[in-house]
């Protein structure tokens, strides 16, 4: 049996389709959110479908995570991305007991139980600081891609003292400070410090290990050294982070009754 | 034909409302339509969900004309009396009285609709001085500015000592705009020490006579000020009487409580739970129609469970709330979200407890002050939240800050931390400001996830 998870995440949507039988991923995949979520969605369903010569109509079950879930028509449900991420994370690290999963516009710090269950979660209230938007309008701020801010992190020599409270608050202080000539490196490793502290402390203090990380920012370099830095504690990252959510919510799809 | 009890949005109100009509409804004087009040300004409603019942909608009529029998009273002679800050001891004695009213001005910051329909009220409030730095309840100072939404009383109660710092400083800042008010102090409860006789509080707790005593002593003064506010004597045989009605109220409350938190079905919603037990605070303006209200809706209550009939899925999450909510949809957003309300602490818990009828009257009244879970230690009401939560079976519990509430920047911690440690359950610390539209979606995430691992926890103790 086939059953697929789509994530519609706040900057992308990940598709993975799961089958029951041999619980092995048959495929799986990522594009940018749109404004229409659903046809993308559908999309890329279709995209990787058609890889594996499939197609919708051989698809048993679907759920939906992510902010978008609810707006995903073609999923008989919706389950949000905590409960995802634990089930996703559980099966590529059973022994995990704690989830640090850094998404497009949220950060969340989800606490497991031996048997891999929510215990509790933490979220971040209101603000995109400590979530990829801020790595976005700091890359964007500093005429760099995405992915070029790990590289420039690593060579820091001193990295940049930043607030990490307000986004808004922290883009006009890189202004200040490029005025000021400190150099993107020392900005960039400042701003994974700055956000580092603010995961750390919605963590309150002692989170149990194995701490595994997800989401898109575990995709960016230096982010994971920040973290542990800031935690005191090492990080394992998820063998597949952008998919995590997507793979959790395949597996739940697999395990609803009919 | 008795509709099944349902939960509706406001424009299946119309037809719910025809149909009524038509099975004869019988209306008190300020029933009607629901959409009166969204064409009076009250925009809001339109994005609520209510129960479908005619005591609900009775419920909804009273308490939304609650000014016009505030402006009947003023008509009428009658004497009103705004009291402020306390919840549920003053308005006790102010009902005792024949001809007067006490009514809640600080409601002003909840008054469903209030900041949507009344944006000048607060832009009033800002003009004073009480900018959005300061929490909701510098709405209150708006109305009063306003006079659109009460009249002005002829006397104003409220207290002072252990009370939030915002709200007293919104209140001294009303006084120095030419609305006097007539103070009184609440002293910050605490244990008895060793050698200290302790006195039971309605609700559990305990505090030293000395601290009753001086309680008792200033609602003296309050005493001598209704009585010449009012030209009546209020003797300790006329509280006695005043005290008794009011118990009348809790107790029906209570009832309502019990039967629809202990329910296997949710036999009410959320949201009309919440408006019914507000009542309870000052009685709307109408002790006698507040328990009319009450039982009306008790009736429908039982009717509905001997019927083995809820408005929510039988399997909803048991959810122990915490803290009343500035925007009202958060209410309709736990049911939607798979929850069910099992319990509730929304800050007054003194207002519903019954008052000792075994005591002085003043002094009975004193020890409902001191009960009032905001002027003790915020572990005594996380005590008695985990006591309530574990009772009432819940299988998560909810802390909802008030936005800028300066009396919840710790407590909302101190709750969580005792309702995990001491019941294990998931607990979720959120914020509702008083539009949470652009909170929403993150709001729904939790409250979601609240829920799954709520319910993932108890199919795993069933296994």
């Amino acid at each position: 049996m086939i059953v697929a998870g789509i994530d519609g995440g706040s900057r992308t949507i990940k598709v993975v389709l799961l089958d029951t039988a041999s619980e092995t991923v048959l495929a799986s995949g990522a594009c940018d959110q749109g404004v229409r979520q659903e046809a993308l969605a559908a999309a890329l369903l279709d995209r990787l479908l058609g890889g594996i010569g499939r197609s919708q109509s051989d698809v048993k079950r679907i759920v939906a995570t992510g902010y978008a879930r609810h707006r995903i028509g073609i999923a008989q449900r919706a389950i949000t991305e905590i409960t995802c991420h634990a089930v996703g994370v559980r099966r590529q690290m059973p022994g995990a007991m704690t989830i640090l999963e850094m998404g497009g516009q949220d950060s969340k710090l989800i606490r497991l139980d031996g048997d891999g269950l929510v215990r509790d979660f933490s979220m971040n209230d209101r603000c995109a600081a400590g979530t990829g938007r801020f790595l976005e309008v700091v890359a964007a701020r500093l005429e760099v891609c995405l992915q070029d801010l790990g590289p420039l992190a690593a060579s820091s020599q001193s990295p940049a003292n930043i607030s990490s409270t307000c986004v808004v608050f922290a883009e006009s202080e890189i202004i200040g400070l490029l005025a000021g000539g400190v150099c993107r490196e020392d900005i960039v490793a400042g701003v994974q410090r700055s956000m580092a502290q603010r995961i750390a402390a919605m963590a309150a203090g002692n989170p149990e290990e194995p701490i595994v990380f997800t989401g898109g920012v575990a995709l960016v370099t230096g982010m994971k050294a920040a973290l542990e830095t800031a935690l005191g504690k090492p990080l394992m990252p998820a063998s597949d982070p952008l998919m995590t959510g997507a793979l959790g919510a395949a597996i739940l799809a697999g395990r609803m009754k009919e | 034909m008795r509709a099944p009890p349902a939960r509706i949005a406001f424009e299946q109100w119309d037809h719910r409302y025809a149909e009524l009509l038509a099975q004869g409804l019988h209306q008190q004087p300020y029933g009607g339509p629901l959409r009166r009040h969204l064409q009076a300004g009250d925009s809001r409603l339109a994005q609520l969900c209510y129960d479908n019942s005619p005591a609900a909608l009775r419920l909804w009529n009273f308490l939304l004309s609650e000014e016009d029998r505030l402006r009947q009273a003023r008509a009428a002679g009658d004497v009103i009396v705004g009291t402020m800050k306390d919840l549920g001891t003053v308005p006790v004695m102010v009902y005792a009285m024949d001809h007067a009213v006490a009514f809640y001005p600080d409601g002003a910051w909840w008054t469903p609709c209030m900041m949507h329909a009344s944006p000048c009220d607060l832009a009033l409030a800002a003009a004073a001085g009480l900018d959005e730095s300061f929490c909701p309840v510098r709405a209150m100072a708006g109305a009063f500015l306003s006079g659109r939404r009460f009249p002005r009383p002829d006397l104003l109660v409220c207290s002072a000592g252990a009370t939030c710092d915002d709200f007293s400083a919104i209140a001294g800042r009303l006084e120095t705009l030419r609305f006097p008010i007539f103070w009184w102090e609440i002293c910050a409860r605490r244990h008895p020490e060793a050698g200290e006789e302790a006195v039971a509080l309605p609700g559990g707790g305990t505090a030293p006579r000395s601290q009753v005593q001086f309680v008792a002593g200033e609602l003296e003064r309050v005493r001598a000020q209704l009585e010449s506010a009012a030209g009546q004597t209020l003797d300790d045989a006329v509280l006695a009487r005043g005290i008794q009605a009011a118990n009348q109220i809790r107790r029906r409350l209570a009832e309502i409580c019990r039967l629809v938190f202990g329910s296997k079905i949710c036999p009410m919603p959320a949201l009309e739970m919440l408006i019914a037990q507000m009542l309870a605070i000052h009685f709307c303006s109408d002790r006698t129609q507040t328990l009319e209200v009450l039982t009306d809706l008790l009736m429908e209550i039982r009717r509905r469970i001997a019927a083995g009939q809820g408005v929510l899925p039988p399997d909803a999450v048991r959810i122990y709330w915490v803290n009343p909510v500035a925007d009202l949809r958060a209410m309709n957003l736990l049911e939607d979200c798979g929850g069910r309300l099992c319990g509730n602490d929304l800050m007054f818990a003194h207002a519903t407890d019954e008052i000792p009828e075994d005591a002085p009257p003043l002094e009975a009244l004193a020890r409902c002050a001191l009960a009032d879970p905001m002027v003790g230690p915020a572990h005594d009401r996380a005590a008695r939240i985990c006591r309530e939560a574990r009772d009432l079976h819940a299988q998560a519990v909810i802390v909802s800050r008030i936005a800028g509430a300066s009396h919840c920047a710790f407590e909302g911690g101190v709750i969580c931390q005792r309702v995990g440690d001491e019941l294990g359950l998931p607990v979720l610390e959120i914020e509702v400001p008083s539009v949470s539209d652009a909170l929403a979606p993150s709001l729904r995430t939790r409250i979601e996830a609240l829920i799954e691992t709520a319910r993932r926890g108890a199919e795993r103790s069933r296994t």
